[in-house]
C-alpha cells in the first residue's frame, strides 16, 4: 500500500491539474458563437453574422484586396505596440494586394488612457488622418502610457500631423461621431467574440495569438494568398 | 534509514515533513504556472493587481520559447518537483537528490528571470514573482532535506 499511495496521490494531482486547466480554458474561450479557441494552433472557423462596425473602415493597402487583415487594437496595449511594426512591414511588403483594417477595442479601465487614445485617433480620422495619429500613438506608446495626463502629449502629436485642424480635432474627441465609431467597433468586436487585444482576423478567421509574429503572420498570409489564387 | 522494500527506505521524520511541505508548495507553483499558461494560450491579457507590469512581462519575447509559453515549462517543472518530493516523502531512493538538482536548476532559471524583469523588461509581474518565491522556498526545503540525507 505504501508503494502505491504516492503514485495514487501523483495521479490525482495530475488529473486535478489537467481538469483545472481544461476548465479554465473552457471558461475563457467557450461562449455561444465563439470563433474557436484563440490560441489553438489549428481549426478556427470564419466568423459569420458579425456586426458591421464603424463605417467607413480605417484601412491601409488595397481597398478591394482579396486578402484582408482586420486588427482589433488598443493603443495602450503592449502586445499591440509590438504588433504595429510587424503589420506595417507586411503592409509595405504586400502593397495593394493586402488590406489592413484597424478597429478600436480600447480595454478601459484596464488601460487608463486607452479610450482617450482611441478618441484622439478617431478625431484625427474625421479629418482623414487616422493612421497618422495611429502611428504616432504606437511609436510613442512607451512615453505616454504611464503618464498621468496624456492630453498635452496627444496634442503635441496632433500638431505634428500636417494639415490637421487642431481646434476641430480637440472638439471632435468628445463628439458623438467619435463616440459612435468606438461603440460600433466594440459592437463588432463582441459579435466576433473578441476578448483581448490584439485580436487579428485574416479574411474573417482569427489568427491564433501565438502566430502574431513575423513568421506566423507571413505563413498565414502565404496560405491566404494561395487560397485566393495569387 | 532502514530498507523496507525494494527501492524504498524509511526516511527520517524530518525529511518526510520537509518533502511533504515541498510537495504542497509545488502545488502553488503548478496552479500559478497553469493559470499563466492558459492566459498565454488563449491570448488573454493578464491584469496585475499588486505590481504594474504583467502585460509587459508576459507579452515580452522572453515569455515563450519557440512559441511555447515559458509558463508551461514552469508547470511541468513544478509537477515534476511535486512528483519527486511525494516519492521522496514515501522513502523512494535517489528521488530526493534528483529533486534537489532539479530545484537548483529552477532556482538558477528564476534568478535569470528576475534579472530580465528588473534590468531588461524593467517591469515586474506579480505571478512571476510568486513563482520565484515558490522556487526559492523549494530550494531551501530541498537543501535542508539533502543536508539531512548526507
Amino acid at each position: 500500500m505504501k508503494r502505491i499511495l504516492p503514485i495514487v496521490i501523483i495521479l490525482v494531482v495530475l488529473g486535478s491539474a489537467l481538469g483545472a486547466a481544461w476548465y479554465m480554458k473552457r471558461t475563457v474561450t467557450d461562449k455561444p458563437g465563439a470563433t474557436g479557441t484563440t490560441g489553438a494552433p489549428a481549426g478556427p472557423s470564419p466568423v459569420v453574422n458579425a456586426a458591421p462596425g464603424a463605417q467607413p473602415v480605417h484601412f491601409r493597402g488595397g481597398e478591394s484586396a482579396a486578402v484582408v487583415i482586420e486588427e482589433f487594437g488598443d493603443f495602450q496595449c503592449p502586445p499591440c505596440h509590438d504588433l504595429y511594426p510587424i503589420l506595417k512591414g507586411l503592409e509595405s511588403e504586400y502593397g495593394s494586394k493586402l488590406k489592413v483594417i484597424f478597429r478600436e477595442f480600447p480595454l478601459y479601465p484596464n488601460h487608463a488612457h486607452a479610450l482617450h487614445a482611441a478618441r484622439a485617433a478617431e478625431a484625427a480620422g474625421l479629418q482623414g488622418k487616422f493612421f497618422e495619429m495611429h502611428d504616432l500613438l504606437y511609436e510613442n506608446q512607451t512615453q505616454w502610457k504611464d503618464m498621468f495626463d496624456v492630453r498635452p502629449t496627444y496634442e503635441d502629436y496632433a500638431k505634428r500631423i500636417p494639415g490637421l485642424d487642431i481646434e476641430k480635432w480637440k472638439k471632435d474627441q468628445n463628439s458623438d461621431a467619435v463616440e459612435q465609431r468606438i461603440f460600433l467597433d466594440g459592437n463588432r468586436a463582441h459579435s466576433m467574440d473578441v476578448k483581448g487585444t490584439p485580436t487579428v482576423f485574416l479574411n474573417g478567421t482569427e489568427i491564433p495569438f501565438e502566430q502574431l509574429n513575423p513568421e506566423g503572420l507571413k505563413n498565414a498570409l502565404k496560405q491566404a494568398f494561395a487560397k485566393a489564387g495569387q | 534509514m532502514s530498507t523496507t522494500s525494494q527501492g524504498q527506505t524509511d526516511p527520517s521524520k524530518r525529511n518526510v515533513i520537509l518533502y511533504s511541505i515541498a510537495a504542497l508548495v509545488s502545488l502553488i507553483g503548478i496552479a500559478d504556472a497553469l493559470y499563466l499558461t492558459i492566459q498565454h494560450v488563449t491570448g488573454q491579457s493578464v491584469r496585475c493587481t499588486i505590481t504594474s507590469g504583467c502585460e509587459e512581462v508576459l507579452s515580452s519575447q522572453y515569455a515563450a520559447i519557440r512559441g511555447y509559453p515559458l509558463a508551461l515549462v514552469g508547470a511541468i517543472a513544478y509537477f515534476t518537483v511535486f512528483t519527486l518530493s511525494t516519492l521522496a516523502a514515501f522513502g523512494y531512493k535517489l528521488v530526493g537528490k534528483l529533486m534537489t538538482v532539479l530545484v537548483l536548476l529552477m532556482f538558477l532559471t528564476t534568478l535569470w528571470l528576475i534579472y530580465l524583469q528588473a534590468f531588461v523588461i524593467r517591469h515586474f509581474c506579480q505571478f512571476c514573482l510568486l513563482s520565484a518565491l515558490v522556487t526559492t522556498v523549494l530550494t531551501v526545503l530541498a537543501l535542508l532535506a539533502s543536508r539531512k540525507q548526507a
